[in-house]
């Protein structure tokens, strides 16, 4: 058997029930290893390893009296730490919320454990979810594990991170202006920004609410597909909740790209934020291989980034600083200097700002849903540059907002980032897939075709 | 921006200890603000309607 530390969820779940691996077994590799190299990479804030062990203990009895829950049986999972776990704080890596227990489990993790899936414990964020990688926070920094030099994106930073580094298959991520996608561009795994409202927000701390977002992020697409699978579902206690079927997730990964139309939006890292040289070339480059497969590349026009991005933070900013006024006014000092800049921005803008970006934002989710109709799926740049440096501040404040995830947000389209090329340097670049509303397995499907063509499932840093 | 401005506007947000502490991060968030809202287009139709924040995927 291949190096547990990178068994996908699903070779994982193949093992367990030709009875070729136990979850226990499973798990304290994975612990082992946690405890070797996480003090250089900081993925997690609360390592629950006595609850991981004792529940693979009790999904290894199940699984082998013949009572196996589904796929996610035994497989182990971080979650970041703006999610609530029934025992365990939920910080949001904030000195505000340091001694935040959470009382119950939020859906998405609920529907683990239902699952039967392996909860590892609590990771790295941003400080409530925005700003950057920050020294001035009660936990440090999530590192990039193909270099722990760099940043490793975020604001899911300790899910992309854990899972680049071979910390655990899966983990859940929150994205309200691309923060399950960044990490995932910056560590080279695969991320998913569901359709909004398919995925329960219930039980996660909120960054903005019409732009929140819970979602799945792996080393493969497959195993992105179980997750979603997983977690997906209506909640009539969200109220942004959808009340449509599930769809079946991995049924079209196998079905390649032939015959589907599409749309590469250019302007985004031609016009609209020009990109590294390296990141322009790997995204052709995925366009030439996805042609070669069959599928037919035409070029679509959307509104700026520069102005999607707008909308994204006017309503962002608006709606986290009715969250977090009261805090910010009797004890800023508790905030980190990021969070805390980010957070205020609201306190400036007007009821009327916010107003006018909604209306321009019905204008954009228009326009994104009139190019759905002439293609099956998107396509277009996530991050511009790789990764930089983590103590470079000065640059990764420049080259964080250089990104083409916030459309998606606005629009609340399902999008996906993974690994499209590895820099000079040795750090991963990164390509975008997004699709119709609901039509995750199409974003899937694309997203698979180009796995397979070019091998991303197998390409691991060396810690 | 100005400084009695930031400061007046600060104060109506009840952000004076914020301002008094952290005056450069108060001076970052307000520029910050009025940079998003300088970008944005607001629809030129009167009549164009805000998407229902919690409607979800409107218009599919």
């Amino acid at each position: 058997m291949q190096d547990l530390h990178w068994i996908s969820a699903s070779e994982a779940s193949r093992a367990f029930a030709a009875k070729r691996l136990s979850p226990v077994d499973l798990v304290k590799a994975l612990l082992e290893r946690i405890t070797r190299l996480d003090p250089q990479y900081n993925v997690f804030i609360k390592l629950d390893a006595e609850a991981a062990v004792a529940a693979a203990a009790v999904a290894e009895a199940e699984i082998a009296a013949g009572r196996i829950r589904g796929p996610l049986h035994g497989v182990p999972v971080g979650i970041k730490d703006i999610i609530d776990v029934a025992g365990l704080k939920t910080t949001c890596h904030s000195q505000v919320l340091i001694d935040n227990l959470a009382a119950s489990d939020a859906v998405g993790v609920a529907k683990l454990r239902q699952a039967g899936a392996v909860i590892m414990g609590k990771l790295s964020t941003h400080e409530f979810a925005i700003g950057g990688p920050s020294f001035d926070l009660p936990f440090p920094p999530a590192r990039n594990p193909w270099n722990r030099d760099h940043h490793p994106g975020g604001s899911s930073s300790g899910s992309g991170s854990g899972l680049g580094a071979g910390f655990f298959p899966l983990a859940l991520g929150t994205d309200t202006g691309g923060s399950i996608r960044n990490p995932a561009s910056a560590c080279g795994i695969v991320g998913l920004k569901p359709t909004y409202g398919l995925v329960s927000r219930r039980g996660v701390f909120p960054l903005a609410f019409t732009l929140d977002h819970l979602g799945p992020m792996t080393r493969t697409v497959a195993d992105n597909a179980l997750l979603l699978d997983c977690i997906a579902g209506h909640d009539p206690g969200d109220p942004g909740s959808i009340a449509a079927p599930r769809g079946h997730y991995a049924a079209q990964l196998a079905r390649g790209v032939r015959g589907l139309r599409i749309g590469f939006v250019r302007h985004f890292h031609e016009a609209d934020l020009v990109a590294d040289p390296a990141v322009a070339a790997a995204l052709e480059a995925v366009a030439k291989t996805l042609a070669a497969e069959g599928a037919e590349i035409r070029t679509v026009t959307l509104p700026t980034l520069t102005e999607f991005a707008a909308v994204n933070r006017i309503i962002l900013n608006s709606e986290a600083w009715s969250i977090h006024a009261p805090w910010l006014r009797s004890r800023p000092g508790e905030y980190g200097k990021l969070g805390r800049q980010r957070l205020m921005a609201g306190a400036f803008l007007q009821a009327a700002d916010y107003v006018s970006a909604q209306r321009r934002r019905a204008q954009m989710i228009a326009e994104v849903n009139a190019a759905l109709r002439d293609v099956d799926v998107l396509m277009c740049a996530s991050s511009m540059d790789p990764a930089s440096r983590i103590d470079d501040a000065e640059t990764t404040s420049r080259t964080y907002p250089r990104q083409a995830r916030t459309p998606f947000n606005v629009t609340g389209h399902p999008a996906i980032a993974m690994m499209a090329g590895l820099s000079a340097q040795g750090l991963p670049l990164s390509v975008q897939f997004a699709g119709r509303y609901l039509d995750e397995a199409g974003v899937l499907r694309v997203a698979r075709a180009w796995e397979r063509a070019a091998g991303t499932d197998r390409m691991h840093p060396t810690l | 921006m100005d400084k009695e401005l930031l400061a007046a506007l600060a104060k109506i947000a009840g952000l004076e200890k914020a301002l008094a502490e952290f005056p450069e991060d108060v001076a970052a968030a307000a520029s910050s603000a009025g940079l998003h809202r300088g970008v944005m287009h607001a629809p030129e139709d009167p009549a164009a309607e805000p998407w229902p924040p919690m409607r979800p995927a409107a218009g599919a």
